[in-house]
């Protein structure tokens, strides 16, 4: 197979400056939109990375191991920024995985409850001084819970194991996620609460949808 | 430029392989990754083994029925004596976010562009493994061929994606980032590189 090789020495290439990590990507503008369909955030900067193009029609995020390991060491230093679309699952520190493991069943647990309230993501304008029920669309699928208002929260739910385990490869440690105080038995113990934290969001899930059927 | 078809490279007759085996062998070949049944837990090698300095800059997706961009990014030179990462894997970790509609596509081009070191590339080659929850879906096998010197080279790779039945999309939606793969890099048959990724299929519009 032939490679076209420009031959062409290494050059700066020009490109604007990576802007710092923004995990809230900006809308496309002329991305058309229905009443029932928020903003989705399909264009930004990652780590290292500048997004030139992104087809929100296939893809939504995309994010590196450099920002998931960023987002984790928030959390491990609870100076989590909420708000800014960053709140994710994160288990890299057994302190961590605790948090985790509650924010994944307050989140099954708030599916539940909004399930219960005929669950709509979106508000709806009120007609006539009465609140109006979203139909479901024929979007409405299976997987809700993972709203798209909620990107950043979906993109970071769980750390790789890769990245959990770089540790042990040949790679320098987290050190500053002070991950060498975790042992073995208890890195054990990581990969399955996070393990147990999948499946308590998949529990929710399927409960959210047989109601819907 | 030219474009090549990945093959699907059944795996057959090829022996199968452990991970823990592997990391016993002084070096890893293709032979080798062919084997393997699963996503590695870890690393086949660390990053310091790109000796060539393969360093990609620039990639891009897209539907090869429609032409459609899916997908495109950069990544500028990071200047001497710049940022080091807090750890060297962040930088070989990937995670897409796709939306259900891109387990429809039957064929995606991959456009990628990557720089090299001052010394020539004999038989640059990637093998990329998808698996959903340790299953293989499929293999892809490509070859770069010859690199020159201190040279910027692009190439686009051609997936063709397997059929899937609506059971397993079903599931590859409902468990997001279940969906992984091991893209493995070689000079002269050895392993130089190992870049992961995992998936997601439940982004909505």
């Amino acid at each position: 197979m032939e490679t076209d090789i420009s031959g062409v020495s290494r050059a700066r290439v020009s490109v604007l400056p990576s802007a710092e990590i923004t995990t809230t990507l900006r809308p496309e503008t002329e991305r058309p939109r229905c009443a029932s369909t928020p903003c989705s955030p399909i264009r930004g900067t990652v780590t290292g990375y500048q997004i030139l193009h992104m087809d929100s029609n296939y893809l939504v995020g995309f994010t590196t191991g450099e920002e998931l390991l960023k987002t984790a060491h928030k959390w491990s230093d609870g100076t989590a920024e909420k708000g800014s679309g960053t709140e994710a699952v994160s288990s890299s520190t057994q302190s961590t995985i605790s948090k985790s493991v509650d924010l994944g069943i307050h989140r099954s647990s708030r599916i539940l409850k909004a399930k219960s309230r005929s669950y709509q993501p979106y508000d709806v304008p009120s007609a006539n001084g009465r609140r109006r029920r979203r139909m479901p669309s024929c979007c409405d699928t299976i997987h809700r819970s993972f709203a798209p208002s909620e990107p950043g929260r979906a993109l970071h739910a769980s750390l790789p194991l890769c990245l959990l385990k770089g540790k042990r490869a040949q790679s320098k440690s987290l050190d500053y996620l002070n991950l060498d105080k975790i042992s073995i038995k208890q890195s054990s113990d990581t990969e399955v609460l996070q393990y147990q934290l999948q499946h308590l969001n998949l529990r929710g899930e399927r409960v959210f949808t047989r109601k819907k059927t | 430029m030219k474009v090549q078809q990945g093959c699907n490279s059944s795996d057959m007759g090829v022996p199968v392989t452990t991970e823990e085996e592997l990391r016993r062998n002084p070096a890893i070949t293709p032979d080798d990754v062919l084997g393997l049944q699963k996503i590695t837990k870890n690393y086949l090698c660390s990053p310091e083994e790109n000796v060539h300095m393969i360093d990609f800059t620039r990639f891009k997706i897209r539907d090869m029925e429609t032409g459609t961009v899916l997908f495109e990014i950069t990544k500028p030179p990071t200047p001497a004596g710049g940022k080091k990462q807090c750890d060297p894997n962040a930088g070989r970790f990937v995670r897409y976010q796709f939306t259900p509609a891109f387990l429809q596509l039957r064929q995606v081009g991959a456009t990628v562009e990557f720089t090299v070191g001052d010394t020539p590339i004999n038989n640059f080659r990637m093998i990329e493994r998808h698996y959903f929850r340790d299953q293989l879906l499929k293999s892809f096998d490509f070859e770069f061929g010859f690199c020159m010197p201190s040279s910027k080279n692009t190439c686009e790779h051609i997936y063709e994606f397997p059929p899937l039945s609506e059971e397993i999309m079903r599931e590859m939606i409902l468990h997001p980032y279940e969906t992984q793969s091991d893209s493995f890099y070689f000079v002269d048959n050895k392993l130089v590189m190992h870049n992961k990724a995992d998936y997601s299929y439940s982004g909505g519009p």
